[in-house]
């Protein structure tokens, strides 16, 4: 009996910790500015959405929003689409001089090391390209990370499918692409789902490039442009609190949605 | 694609043996920027705070999310409701997670504020010290990255073997004592994953810091990746900047390997 009231005690802790804070944005995008400013009241005695009105008349939010949805839609696609192609090819072919696990090292070494050490070189690259501030600046850049990370988490889902499978389909005459296209990537359509999944999260989320290669609403995603605004707006607490919460609420929305393929493919990767 | 990554590490060590004014490099200066860097008092400052941040962070990360993951892989009931909300730490744009954070640290309006004045207690001001910034900024990243710790330490006790555990408890074995001979030498490797894991995204922390303090007061928050930022964008030392980055890649590549041969020496005796 103790025990059982231990584990709830905690359970309701931890929940409290979590939760709390973001309760605490939540009802500070909802008070008043009086409310924040003088009463430091504990909930919104009289909750009004001016707040979030304003964000989207305003500062452009709308924009943010459709930039972000563009560039994580279309550099997750074409990561997937490329990255599993490249992650088939390394898991199954055989290269002269062991190439194809020279590959995957690179790959995993690109991974280890932090994006922020290539920022100035991506920064010059993108300003030589003349793509500073656009679309496909960003969709370029993003790719790029989102490819290294299809390939390496795909590689092991492919590596995991009997070759016997592709070989009878090939015996009965499917070409590679088709043996691929049929047998393989249906088998590893789970992994591929986690894949695209870590990809969409942490290419919304991306803060660091989108600063260094944006500088107008036109191309500004949704953290950059939240962030911006909470550079100029020091003591507007209601906006800056609907701002996080308009900002969080797509890829926490995303997140819960497919909580399930999320939590696997997160254990998947570290535990095997 | 692939050039999108691997031209700009060999464009990086170019730029970075090159001395740029306005924006143009002027002269090839040779190893010059890395020889200036270890004599700069605020990149080894940064460095040092980038340290002992990561080391507390992730020590407090690992202990909690163990003892957490400990608690919940007996008890299946309610483990599910903790899952769901122990995600949404993790997937809260970082930028977001440092707007929470204010709201909460800020002297005037913060929750911490507002629940010390309902005590009947003063007013708390966070933000504006040097330390208690610091202590605010590893609470910040235990908040958010513990989540992860544990999910994989939970995901690492459930892929277990059973029989040991059966033996000992058949052998007498008390709770401590299972824990310490097989728990914890069978979770080594997975311990030791997620232990490497969050040592090198927190190396790369800037978003966090950038929103909630940008690196004051003074520079008692200023991370590596923050100062290199600085240096790079708003003091446009290019070449400086990118072998500032250099070094610290270098630097955390270093440690990544070095972590996986240790773990191998343990994994061999």
């Amino acid at each position: 009996m103790r025990v059982r009231l231990f584990r709830r005690l905690v359970t309701a802790v931890v929940l409290a910790v979590v939760l709390l804070p973001i309760y605490w944005m939540v009802a500070t995008s909802l008070k008043t500015y009086r409310e924040i400013t003088q009463d430091a009241t504990l909930y919104p005695h009289a909750p009004t959405f001016n707040s979030y009105v304003l964000l989207f008349k305003d500062k452009g939010f709308s924009s943010f929003l459709t930039n972000s949805i563009v560039v994580t839609a279309a550099s997750v696609v074409i990561a997937v689409a490329f990255g599993s192609l490249g992650a088939y090819a390394i898991a199954r072919f055989r290269l002269r001089f062991g190439l194809e696990r020279k590959a995957g090292l690179a790959l995993l070494t690109l991974r280890i090391v932090p994006a922020v050490v290539i920022l100035v070189p991506v920064y010059l690259l993108i300003l030589q390209l003349k793509l500073i501030d656009t679309w496909a600046g960003l969709i370029l850049v993003y790719t790029a990370f989102n490819i290294t990370f299809c390939v390496w988490m795909m590689e092991s889902f492919f590596h995991e499918i009997p070759l016997d499978l592709e070989e009878a389909a090939m015996v009965d005459g499917d070409s590679r692409l088709t043996a691929f296209i049929r047998i393989a990537l249906p088998l590893a359509a789970p992994g591929l789902a986690a894949t695209a999944i870590f990809a969409v999260i942490a290419t919304f989320n991306e803060f660091l490039f989108a600063l260094a290669l944006t500088a107008t609403p036109r191309a500004m995603t949704m953290p950059r442009g939240t962030g911006t605004l909470i550079g100029r707006i020091n003591t507007d607490w209601a906006s800056m609190a609907a701002a996080g919460v308009v900002g969080a609420l797509p890829i926490v929305v995303f997140a819960l949605l497919v909580q399930r393929h999320l939590v696997r493919g997160l254990t998947m990767g570290a535990v095997k | 694609m692939f050039g999108v990554l691997v031209y700009p590490l060999w464009n990086g060590l170019q730029t970075s043996t090159k001395l740029y004014r306005y924006g143009r490099a002027v002269s090839d200066i040779g190893l010059d920027n890395y020889r200036r860097l270890w004599s700069d008092p605020e990149f080894l400052n940064a460095l040092w705070i980038t340290l002992r941040f990561v080391t507390i962070a992730v020590a407090i990360e690992t202990v909690l999310g163990f003892a957490l993951a400990l608690f919940c892989a007996k008890e299946l009931s309610g483990i599910r409701l903790l899952r769901t909300v122990l995600i949404v730490p993790m997937v809260i744009t970082p930028v977001v997670v440092a707007i929470v954070f204010r709201l909460m640290y800020a002297n005037e309006t913060g929750m911490l504020t507002a629940l010390s004045l309902a005590l009947g207690g003063g007013k708390v001001e966070i933000l504006g010290d040097p330390l208690k910034a610091f202590i605010g900024l590893i609470v910040l990243d235990v908040w958010e990255w513990t989540p992860l710790v544990f999910l994989i330490l939970l995901a690492g006790l459930q892929s277990l073997p059973q029989e040991p555990f059966e033996a000992a408890q058949v052998d007498g074995a008390g709770a401590w004592r299972t824990f310490i001979d097989l728990t914890l030498p069978m979770m080594r490797p997975i311990l030791a994953v997620a232990i490497v894991l969050r040592t090198i995204d927190a190396f790369g922390t800037f978003d966090q810091v950038f929103v909630l303090t940008q690196g004051g007061p003074g520079t008692s928050t200023k991370l590596i990746s923050l100062y290199g930022y600085e240096v790079a964008f708003k003091f446009q030392q290019t070449g400086y900047a990118a072998a500032l980055f250099v070094t610290v890649g270098l630097l955390i590549l270093a440690l990544a390997l070095a972590a996986v041969r240790l773990l191998r020496r343990v994994e061999a005796t």
